[in-house]
């Protein structure tokens, strides 16, 4: 596709979308791997997707003061004089890049510490992140929290010196997600594979087979939470330079559904079905809202009740179906048609 | 003849009493020549009673001064905004009826109502509305002076209304605090010691700021012992408002919790489009007024609120059942899958509903549900809430007696226990679930009815209860009534609490905090089963 | 090995357990019966810390196991098979069993783990033990109930437990596949404490080599050789209900 942006034949913003669903593909592998393997429905991975996203435009909005102002244009609005403290480290792009990661993180790492040692599981634990999932949305959306409110964090120009509405920086970070994809997407491979994936699926079957046979189960699940947050962020911090806006509108309740609503449909348990997934809905989310903009709820809302309903295991389970399907109707087809001859043969 | 012969006698009438008041300018005189509309003398007349100052044409003078004056031969009138009554203002205040015949109204030039401006805050003293009169008074509390004591005690003398009464006298008390002659002040702060309202707050804040310099003095201590006095009064009124309020919101998460709860414990389903029948309660409502609004009388309009009531529990049971049986019934037991699936179910519902109606709609409440009743002093409990608060004990009670009480409570609580066993004993599950549906749904279509008396119509109302009443749930322990109640209760209060502390936002991370936090130590709820049906 | 002094523990007001003394020795094998709802589930829960109880001492190789996580107690060498079969019906029958294997738990252990020949051949000896060789590349889902017993058995072994808990190992087994289980079990306890849970009297007959111990409303009623038991007439009013005791239970 890339060859083809350069040769003319692929529009640029075709490109940029494609990077963009990179990086909700990204964030679907670490939801894959939380739910679809250890089988811990969190539903509020597109708040780690949103940390890693304000990190990173955290640092763009410092970098991109116009001249003469020392502060973002939101806080001037609401009387702020001095930057809050912990704006600061932002101010550089070493110390952004590693927050982005970390702040996730702990976060995911103390919230999963008490959730999951007091052995909140199934649908409570679903519940109380979407509680969390509320919370932030609302708390992110406040001017006093000094993150833009509402409006969040937009109008970056560069990005390490790259002007973002070059069509080259675009190629590029098109690029990098797509490597950052593929390089998750081989290490979850090969986690998933590893005696601690294997762990991670018989934590899934049988929490407590899994306790007695002498594992800390609360240590793996928040071991998984922690890397599945990590990797939205991840996710995060490629999407905020390919759309320059990030809203609390990326992190409501209803964005962390959807999140797993990609990996449900694509195939959960199943790496390449979170890809797939992930790509699928966004495809048919800018589809659909350019021809027929009040339809998409309805789509997006018939996904969801035809997943559940009809595909348990996702879009592959449904690709293997058929193709064990098309396997069957081949061999009986071929005994059909000697059937056929058969008959043929009788009348003649 | 006899028109001829009264125009003589006014005539000399005239000239009399125009010789009269050449001679001897009384207030009497002068009012009559006023309400003659004497221009030649209308001057002086003026200018005489707004030197004189007398009380007794403080309400004539306020007539002139709203434009508002009557005159009938020797007696004025007026008439207040919003009061069919005309009252008489000279030469007494009182009530006149109201048809007043062969009235005449009188306007006088912008130049002597502005001269009378002056005397306004006596005049607006004169008025029966008593929130008015009320203000007039509190005005006294900045505008008044030390001659003004003896004309507010007079005026307090007959007053009745006790609210008045109290402003009245706390203006005289503030006049005398801010006076500086410090016997007035000890008086002031002795009878305020007798009990304040929180209007003095300002006053006796000012007071202290006068006497900053000397701390040490009794007035001062005693002055400021009165501020947190009336700070812990207001603290005490603002928490019962909260708590109040608390319990109100409490009571439509508890309706709402209530079907979810049942619900998950008898379907091991979430049903994340539980809210959206709160929604469809709402529209319901909405429906049938409009309704009554095109094809009844307008005297019947007050009823479509009780014919909502049911017809809302109707609908949203009717229509939850219908999605039960076609699409919930497939996810029995799978709590994951029917999260999802009934979100998307809660999306298109939401957006058929925005297509239908619009984003906003409002509910005109009954009249009989508006106002409220004042239970002490600044203490104001709205009937809507009130009303709320009954409608979910009722809901709650008979919820209780259909569980605990009833044959079908019986066979729920049996097919939430054990499903198999249950359908080999004879139960019909599938009714059971049809049952139970509808009763939850209706439970959340009557909070979506009593929410339009407190709220606008939106096709997302659902969604924000939604994340709230699944806490509760959590909390409460599924399936268990009890917890359900003590947990919705605790919710609301806490969480009105915590708004009023702080942002409503951050009311809700800390409530979440605290719900996090307490499932550490209860991580099945507050009433959690124990022994075998305990186990996953 | 085993003391256990004055346990007990209550649901909602009711009783499920009070035991007095139950005291086990190495390597033996102890078969606990009684009808439903006597407490026997809950006693393993208790010793392997699924349950806490009310009050009671569980004292363990001289150690107190009361009041540790299920993952010490684990640790400490007890090991337990559930009622219900439970696998990681996910991963292969191998997989399960690699899973069991006794090596550090830890996440880092687990995340650096590699496969060592003498694991292998420890999975292979084990698999061989409870007739699962041939089955190792099958998912443990599609495994047959009795299969499962088995595999759930194999998994608790790999932990080189001293102590294991066994409840019903013989549930939904056909009877030869009983008979194979009842010898598997009569081996193990030539190295390792056991108690098993178990209904059927035929099952019992074959596995009670030691003592047997009956549970009546969360108490030992009494406890011998399988005859003695067999022939106590307590014993017999309780399973076949005597005329009285009926009626004081149902009074009761």
């Amino acid at each position: 596709m890339p060859l083809g942006n350069l040769l003319g034949f692929v529009e640029t913003n075709t490109m940029t979308l494609w990077g963009r669903y990179f990086c909700f593909a990204i964030a679907a592998i670490g939801i894959d791997l939380i739910w679809g393997y250890t089988g811990v429905l969190s539903m509020t991975q597109a708040f780690f997707f949103c940390l890693g996203a304000y990190g990173i435009g955290m640092y763009m909005t410092l970098s991109n003061l116009p001249e003469g102002h020392q502060l973002p244009a939101f806080m001037e609005w609401n009387q702020v004089t001095e930057l809050p403290t912990f704006w600061a480290p932002f101010s550089s792009f070493p110390l952004a890049f590693i927050l982005s990661l970390l702040v996730p993180a702990l976060f995911s790492l103390i919230f999963g510490f008490f959730v999951f040692r007091s052995r909140i599981q199934g649908v409570y634990f679903a519940i109380i992140t979407q509680a969390l999932a509320l919370a932030m949305f609302l708390l992110f959306s406040r001017n006093e929290t000094m993150l833009g409110g509402t409006n969040g964090l937009t109008d970056f120009k560069y990005l390490l010196g790259f002007d973002l509405r070059e069509t080259s920086t675009k190629l590029g970070l098109y690029f990098i997600s797509f490597i950052v994809l593929c390089l998750i997407y081989i290490y979850s491979s090969f986690l998933t594979k590893s005696k601690f994936g294997k762990g991670l699926v018989a934590i899934r079957d049988s929490e407590s087979r899994m306790r007695f046979t002498g594992y800390g189960v609360s240590a793996y699940k928040i071991t998984i939470f922690m890397i599945g947050s990590v990797i939205a962020a991840i996710g995060g911090m490629l999407y905020l330079p390919q759309t320059g806006i990030i809203t609390p509108g990326r992190m409501d309740v209803q964005a962390s559904i959807e999140m797993i609503v990609w990996v449900a449909l694509g195939g959960r348990g199943n790496l390449k079905g979170a890809v797939l997934g992930a790509i699928v809905v966004n495809l048919l989310y800018s589809i659909f809202t350019s021809i027929l903009p009040g339809g998409w709820l309805y789509v997006l809302g018939g996904l969801f009740v035809i997943t559940v309903l009809y595909l348990d295991k996702g879009m592959i389970g449904l690709f293997q179906q058929i193709q064990a399907y098309i396997k069957t109707f081949f061999a009986s087809d071929k005994n059909n048609k000697e059937a056929e001859n058969e008959v043929i043969n009788v009348s003649a | 003849m006899l028109k001829s012969k009264l125009l003589f006698l006014t005539l000399i009438l005239g000239t009399l009493s125009f010789t009269a008041f050449s001679f001897e300018k009384t207030v009497e005189n002068s009012v009559q020549t006023l309400l003659s509309n004497n221009k030649t003398e209308l001057d002086s007349v003026v200018n005489f009673l707004v030197e004189t100052k007398t009380p007794h044409t403080y309400a004539l003078i306020g007539a002139i001064l709203e434009k508002r004056l009557y005159v009938k031969g020797t007696k004025a009138y007026t008439l207040f905004p919003g009061i069919k009554s005309y009252y008489e203002v000279y030469p007494e205040f009182k009530e006149a009826g109201n048809d007043v015949v062969g009235i005449v109204p009188l306007k006088l030039s912008r130049k002597y109502i502005l001269k009378f401006r002056p005397l306004s805050k006596y005049t607006q003293l004169y008025t029966p509305v008593a929130q008015s009169k009320l203000n007039a008074y509190q005005r006294f509390k900045q505008s008044g002076t030390l001659e003004d004591v003896a004309f507010l005690t007079e005026q307090l003398k007959t007053e009745s209304d006790e609210k008045v009464k109290t402003a009245g006298y706390e203006a005289i008390y503030t006049i005398w605090l801010l006076s500086g002659d410090e016997q007035l002040e000890m008086n002031a702060l002795a009878k305020l010691g007798e009990g304040a309202s929180d209007q003095m707050l300002d006053p006796l804040e000012q007071y202290l700021k006068k006497k900053e310099n000397a701390p040490q003095d009794q007035s001062y201590i005693l002055a400021s012992e009165l501020i947190s006095d009336i700070q812990a009064h207001e603290r005490f009124i603002n928490t019962a408002q909260n708590l109040f309020s608390g319990i109100s919101l409490g009571s439509i998460l508890l309706l709402v919790a209530l079907g979810l709860g049942i619900i998950y414990g008898l379907a091991g389903v979430i049903n994340m489009s539980h809210g959206e029948f709160l929604m469809i309660g709402a529209y319901t409502t909405y429906v049938i007024q409009q309704c009554f609004i095109a094809y009844l009388p307008a005297s019947w309009f007050e009823g479509y609120f009780w014919v909502s009531l049911p017809l809302s529990f109707i609908t949203a049971g009717l229509i939850g059942l219908l999605i039960e049986r076609l699409i919930i019934r497939h996810l029995y037991n799978k709590p994951l899958e029917s999260l999802l699936g009934t979100w998307g179910l809660s999306l298109i519902m939401i957006q058929i509903c925005r297509s239908i109606f619009g984003d906003i709609t409002a509910v005109k409440s009954p009249e009989l549900l508006s106002g409220g009743i004042e239970v002490m002093d600044g203490l104001i409990l709205p009937f809507n809430r009130l009303f709320i608060i009954g409608l979910t004990v009722f809901m709650g009670v008979l919820t209780y007696i259909v569980f605990f009480k009833s044959r079908l409570g019986v066979k729920i609580r049996a097919v939430t226990q054990n499903r198999n066993m249950s359908a080999c004993l004879g139960i019909s599950t599938k009714r059971i679930d049809a049952m139970t549906f509808f009763l939850g749904s209706g439970l959340a279509g009557i909070a979506g009815c009593a929410m339009t008396l407190i709220g606008n119509v939106v096709p997302n109302m659902g969604k924000t209860y939604i994340v709230d009443s699944f806490l509760i749930v959590v909390v409460g322990g599924v399936g268990k009534l009890v917890g359900i109640i003590a947990s919705a209760m605790g919710v609301g209060v806490l969480s009105k609490i915590f708004e009023s502390f702080y942002e409503a936002v951050y009311g809700k991370v800390i409530m979440l905090a605290i719900i996090i936090f307490f499932l550490q130590f209860k991580p099945k709820g507050l009433f959690p089963d124990k022994g075998r049906l305990s186990e996953e | 090995m085993l003391s256990v002094k004055n346990l007990s523990v209550a649901f909602g007001g009711v009783q499920a357990l009070k035991l007095d003394q139950f005291d086990l020795k190495e390597n033996e094998l102890r078969v606990v019966i009684g009808p439903n709802g006597a407490g026997k589930s809950t006693f393993m829960d208790i010793i392997c810390g699924k349950t806490k109880p009310d009050e009671g001492s569980i004292l363990f190789k001289g150690e107190e196991l009361i009041g540790m996580s299920e993952v010490k107690i684990t640790e400490m060498g007890v090991g337990r098979k559930f009622q219900k079969p439970t696998v990681f019906t996910g991963l292969s029958v191998f997989d399960n069993m690699l899973l069991g294997l006794k090596v550090k738990k830890d996440i880092i252990s687990t995340f650096f783990y590699k496969t060592k020949k003498e694991h292998l051949e420890k999975i292979h000896e084990i698999a061989l033990k409870v007739g699962l060789q041939d089955d190792l590349d099958k998912i443990a889902g599609s495994l047959s109930h009795g299969k499962k017993q088995w595999l759930e058995i194999a998994i608790v072994l790999l932990q080189d437990p001293e102590l294991m808990l066994i409840d019903e190992p013989a549930a939904g087994m056909s009877d030869s596949e009983a008979e194979k289980t009842g010898n598997l079990l009569c081996e193990l306890s030539n190295s390792h404490s056991v108690i098993v849970i178990e209904h059927d009297m035929k099952f019992v007959e074959q596995i009670a080599i030691d003592q047997v111990s009956v549970l009546v409303r969360g108490s030992i009623l009494t406890q011998g050789t399988f005859q003695e038991v067999k022939n106590d007439q307590q014993v017999i009013d309780c399973y076949l209900g005597a005329p009285d005791s009926a009626q004081t239970q149902r009074s009761a």
